[in-house]
C-alpha cells in the first residue's frame, strides 16, 4: 500500500514538473508585424497600436504583490514606467525578476478612464473594504499600501487631468504579455 | 427510493468526496490564513518574508548616483555578488539585488537594505489559491468548489437523531450562517 501511494506521489510530481516548464522557455520570438515600443516613447506610440502585437524591453521595477499578475517596466530611471499584465499563458511574474532586464512580447491594451469610471472607483474606495483591483495602478513605491485619502487624491487628480484634456476620457495604456525573456 | 438508501448514498458521497477534497482544502486553508493576514497588513508580502537593515552613506557630491557610487554601496554592504542593476529616481537610487534591494536617499544618505526570503510551499499554495495557473486549473478548482458544496449539503444529513439536522445540528448550522451574516450587516 505504502509503495502504491509513493508511486502515485512520484507520478504526480513528474506531471506537475512537466507542466511547469511552460513559462521558463518564454523565448520572446517576434514576428514581422510585431512593433517595437520603448519605455520612453510608449505613451506617444500607444495611441496607434491599441490591440496590436508589440514588444518592449526594460528593467522590472515593481511586481504587484497580489498574485504577481502585473509588473512595471522602467528605462534608466523611474520617471516613466510601462504597465504590463500577465496574459492567459503566463502563470505569474516572479519577484526574482525585479531588477532584471527583460523583453516582453504581447498586445497593447487601452483602458479608458472617463467620468463614469472615476465615479465607480470613488464609490468603491469609500467602501470599508478596499478592492485592490479597482483603479489605476501606478507602480510607484508604496502604491499598493495607499489609504483611502491617497486614493481619493489620485481620483481628484485624474478628474482634474480629464477636465484639462478637453476629451471625454483619459487613456491608461498597458501591455498584456504573451511571453517574456530575460536579457542577459 | 427509501430514506435508508438515500442516507447510505449521502454518507458514501460525503465520505469519498471528503477524502478527495482533503489536499485542496489544506492548500486553500493554509494559504487562506496567509492571504487573510496579508490583506489585513500583518504580512508585507504573501510569498516572501522581508527583513530590513538601515545604514548611512555619504551622499554623492553632485547629488547623482552613477555606477561607481552604486558599486561602492553594494561593496560596503557586502552584496557585490548579489548585484543585478540599479535605477535612479528623484533624490534616490534603488539598487536591485538577487534577493532584495537597497534604497538610498541621495539627499540625506539614509539607506535601507531589504532582503527577501521565499516562503516555500506557502508560495506554491498561494499560486494555486490565486489561480495563477489559469487554463485547466480553473476547471479543476471549480470542481473542487462543487465538491465542497456537495460536502456541505451531504454533511447536514450524515447523522440521525438528536445530534443530526433536526437537533443540535440545526442550531450549529444556523449559528454558522448567522455569524458571516452579522459581519456583512455591521461592515457593509
Amino acid at each position: 500500500m505504502t509503495k502504491k501511494i509513493f508511486c502515485i506521489f512520484i507520478f504526480s510530481a513528474l506531471i506537475v514538473s512537466a507542466c511547469n516548464t511552460g513559462n521558463k522557455n518564454n523565448g520572446a520570438k517576434t514576428t514581422a508585424d510585431t512593433v517595437k515600443v520603448t519605455v520612453l516613447t510608449f505613451e506617444k506610440q500607444a495611441d496607434t497600436l491599441v490591440n496590436k502585437p508589440v514588444f518592449i524591453e526594460g528593467t522590472v521595477l515593481h511586481i504587484c504583490k497580489h498574485g504577481g499578475e502585473r509588473l512595471f517596466l522602467a528605462g534608466g530611471n523611474d520617471s516613466i514606467t510601462v504597465e504590463v499584465t500577465a496574459g492567459p499563458k503566463i502563470t505569474r511574474f516572479e519577484e526574482s525578476m525585479i531588477g532584471s532586464r527583460i523583453r516582453i512580447t504581447g498586445v497593447l491594451k487601452e483602458e479608458r478612464i472617463d467620468a463614469k469610471y472615476l465615479n465607480e472607483w470613488e464609490a468603491e474606495v469609500k467602501k470599508p473594504q478596499e478592492n485592490h483591483n479597482v483603479g489605476v495602478h501606478t507602480g510607484t513605491k508604496g502604491h499598493e499600501d495607499q489609504g483611502v485619502k491617497e486614493k481619493l487624491e489620485q481620483i481628484a487628480a485624474l478628474r482634474d487631468e480629464l477636465r484639462k484634456s478637453g476629451k471625454d476620457h483619459l487613456s491608461n495604456f498597458s501591455i498584456e504579455a504573451g511571453k517574456f525573456v530575460e536579457i542577459k | 427510493m427509501q430514506v435508508k438508501t438515500l442516507r447510505r448514498w449521502n454518507n458514501a458521497l460525503h465520505r469519498d468526496i471528503g477524502y478527495l477534497c482533503v489536499g485542496m482544502t489544506l492548500i486553500y486553508a493554509i494559504s487562506g490564513i496567509v492571504l487573510n493576514h496579508f490583506k489585513s497588513g500583518d504580512f508585507i508580502h504573501p510569498d516572501y518574508s522581508k527583513s530590513y537593515k538601515e545604514f548611512k552613506v555619504t551622499p554623492p557630491a553632485n547629488g547623482k548616483a552613477d555606477q561607481a557610487y552604486v558599486m561602492s554601496i553594494v561593496e560596503k554592504e557586502g552584496e557585490k555578488n548579489n548585484y543585478k542593476s540599479f535605477i535612479t529616481g528623484e533624490n534616490y537610487v534603488q539598487i536591485f539585488l538577487k534577493n532584495g534591494s537597497v534604497y538610498v536617499d541621495l539627499a540625506s544618505g539614509d539607506g535601507q537594505v531589504e532582503k527577501k526570503s521565499t516562503r516555500y510551499i506557502i508560495k506554491e499554495f498561494n499560486l494555486l489559491h490565486y489561480n495563477n495557473i489559469k487554463r485547466f486549473y480553473t476547471w479543476f478548482s471549480d470542481l473542487y468548489a462543487i465538491g465542497l458544496i456537495i460536502l456541505a449539503i451531504t454533511g447536514l444529513f450524515v447523522l440521525r437523531g438528536r445530534n443530526g439536522i433536526i437537533g443540535r445540528g440545526a442550531w450549529l448550522t444556523v449559528v454558522g450562517i448567522i455569524l458571516p451574516a452579522l459581519f456583512l450587516l455591521f461592515y457593509m
